[in-house]
């Protein structure tokens, strides 16, 4: 098991759109330095509020080209690498090792409705693809039935010598439990990174890391959460917590996906914040006239996001 | 708006729901109930919560509801809070077991929709504001929402709009245990209404004690309430490798008992020296072999050894 890297504070961009839907390399590349500059200690990219799934193969591996470029090893970067089909995600974290990055994180192969067999084999043989520290991700409940159960992540923490650990957007205390309380023996470095912005739980149970997307929002509120978590001042991060919650409950409610993606809401919310990205790429809708208003308004109320930086 | 009315007790720590002792012959064993309900409330329950799924609720008359709520009234007498869960497949027996609370001195009620069928949060609110009002006692409602969307499910707007309406409602037993859900509830409510209880329905207290739930209706409590305690002390002390350790323990033994609960759970009593009986069809009694694997895990985790054996 790969106990070297630790990710930490992981922040995890948006792709911004110009009209004709191609990726906006020029925004993006202000994106990335808004989150180096405002506490990322790592970046993983394209995650799902990247979009990845409506980016091309030919685009994700010129955006994670470019990123590199960017970032230029001023913090590790971690290649979101999730595929329907297992060989297609092979192939895509050989070209992301190649190119310098710290780590590979994928998803359950969506799509299928798989079997948790299924599951286990696609994620063992893209680890076992290349050199890299190794981290899966547990999706919400919303997404296409293709969540883990902790005897799923007790297999591949026996099978994959790769694997650092579970970034968890499933957001279930039995699941952090199981987990984490059946790895802590023959494997104290397995890690637990919170997968959404709700670290105080993950962090009682002995996470050590979270990805966050709404760093692209409030980087602050979502950086002082974290330190709180890490130094183990959990009921003093609840308030904090709440607010986190507020934020994520507006965003995740907008817009018209089933998944309850929020793609539309935080693209809306980083504009008003004066980092404007642009839309969506379709299918996802972006919002209208009455709903930006509405997501404005209610971002108005909440008086802790007066602190949080305004413009790139 | 969030005023609430005044109750007389705090709700707070690992409270106790005790399990239905029954009878070889299936009938309702109320001396064993009584003995049940007083072994808690001496080894340390801050609270007796009577009959949830644990209990067998759904598989006890309404006539046994009753003559089990009074058996716990008058065992603990006064010593803890007592809460009688009302909730039912009809409403009406919802009503009745309520009306029947408050007549014999009980401190508390539990309420839900009736559940099976799936109601909308416009039926919640209906059903949780009728048993409300139609009691003086205080009310807690319990959130129970299943995987798929299906089960009763509390959503922080719902609470809201229960804590405007109601001033005797007073907390929730959360059983989604999962952090953004709870957390939809707590952030309204404990903002809204303080002193409002959010408490766990099983002890998944260490991801949710520190965002502000103030304890559980426990699980394990009838094998180790020993554990428990020295749990809930952990976490008030901040103490959290403690903590951690008896919350991962802990949820050991829920990995055991949550299939077909509490079939295994009455199991597992019948090998702490506590005869609880079978449970009742169309739940399976545990068998000899299932209670000797039970015997084996409850010595595995030192538990056989340390907790409280007999009444």
């Amino acid at each position: 098991m790969n106990s070297k890297f630790k990710p930490g504070l992981v922040h995890t961009p948006i792709t911004p759109f110009k009209r004709d839907h191609a990726v906006d390399y020029d925004t993006y590349a202000k994106v990335l330095e808004f989150h180096i500059k405002n506490g990322a200690e790592a970046l993983a990219l394209p995650m799902p509020e990247g979009e990845d799934m409506s980016l091309t193969d030919p685009e994700l591996r010129q955006l994670l080209e470019f990123a590199m470029k960017q970032v230029k090893g001023r913090v590790p970067v971690i290649a979101h690498v999730s595929d329907a089909g297992t060989a297609i995600a092979i192939e895509r974290a050989v070209h992301a090792e190649k190119t310098g990055v710290a780590a590979i994180v994928s998803h359950p192969p969506y799509f299928w409705h798989p079997k948790p067999a299924m599951i286990v084999e696609h994620l063992v043989r893209i680890a076992a693809s290349v050199k890299l520290p190794f981290f899966v991700v547990n999706p919400p409940i919303e997404s296409v039935g293709a969540t883990l159960t902790s005897a799923m992540v007790l297999e591949l923490v026996e099978r994959v010598p790769s694997l650092a650990g579970i970034v968890d957007a499933g957001l279930e205390f039995v699941f952090m439990e199981e987990i984490m309380g059946n790895t802590r023996a023959k494997h104290p470095e397995f890690q637990l990174l919170a997968g959404q912005d709700y670290p105080v739980s993950a962090f009682a149970l002995g996470g050590s890391g979270v990805f966050s997307p709404l760093s692209a929002i409030a980087p602050g509120l979502v950086k002082k959460t974290y330190d709180l978590c890490k130094a183990r001042k959990f009921i003093e991060a609840r308030g904090m917590q709440e607010n986190i919650a507020e934020l994520h409950h507006l965003l995740k409610e907008a817009g018209e996906s089933g998944l309850k993606d929020g793609l539309g809401g935080i693209k809306t919310a980083m504009a008003a914040m004066g980092r404007e990205c642009g839309v969506p790429r379709p299918p996802v809708r972006p919002l209208g006239e009455v709903e930006r208003g509405r997501i404005a308004e209610a971002m108005r109320a909440m008086p802790y996001l007066a602190a949080e930086p305004r413009g790139w | 708006m969030g005023t609430a009315v005044a109750t007389k007790f705090k709700l707070k720590g690992v409270m106790q729901a005790p399990v239905t002792p029954m009878k070889d012959d299936f009938s309702f064993d109320g001396d064993g109930f009584a003995k049940m309900v007083d072994f808690h409330v001496r080894n340390g329950a801050p609270a007796i919560a009577w009959p949830h799924h644990k209990a067998e609720s759904l598989n006890l008359t309404i006539a046994e509801r009753k003559l089990g709520a009074e058996i716990a009234v008058k065992t603990v007498n006064k010593r803890v809070p007592v809460s009688i869960f009302v909730g039912t497949l009809s409403e009406e027996d919802s009503l009745d077991i309520a009306r029947h609370a408050q007549k014999i001195g009980a401190d508390m009620i539990l309420a839900i929709s009736p559940y099976c069928r799936r109601p909308s949060q416009e039926e919640i609110y209906d059903s949780v504001v009728r048993i409300g009002t139609h009691t003086d006692l205080p009310i807690l409602t319990y959130n129970s929402p299943w995987r798929n969307g299906e089960g009763v499910e509390f959503t922080g707007e719902l609470t809201k709009r229960l804590i405007d309406r109601l001033p005797n409602y007073i907390g929730m037993k959360d059983a989604s245990f999962h952090a953004q859900k709870y957390l939809e509830i707590s952030r309204i409510a404990l903002n809204m209404r303080p002193g409002f209880s959010i408490i766990m329905g099983v002890e998944h207290l260490l991801a949710s004690y520190p965002l502000g739930a103030c304890g559980s209706f426990s699980s394990s409590g009838a094998i180790a309430p020993g554990l428990c305690n020295k749990f809930f002390g952990a976490l008030e002390a901040r103490d959290w490798d403690t903590a951690r350790d008896c919350q991962f323990k802990i949820s050991r033994l829920w990995h055991l008992f949550k299939e077909q609960y509490p079939s295994s759970l009455k199991g597992a009593m019948i090998m702490m020296g506590r005869p609880v009986g079978p449970t009742r069809s169309p739940l399976p009694t545990a068998t000899e072999e299932r209670k000797k694997f039970l015997r084996q895990q409850l010595e595995e985790l030192n538990i056989l050894q340390t907790e409280p054996h007999g009444w």
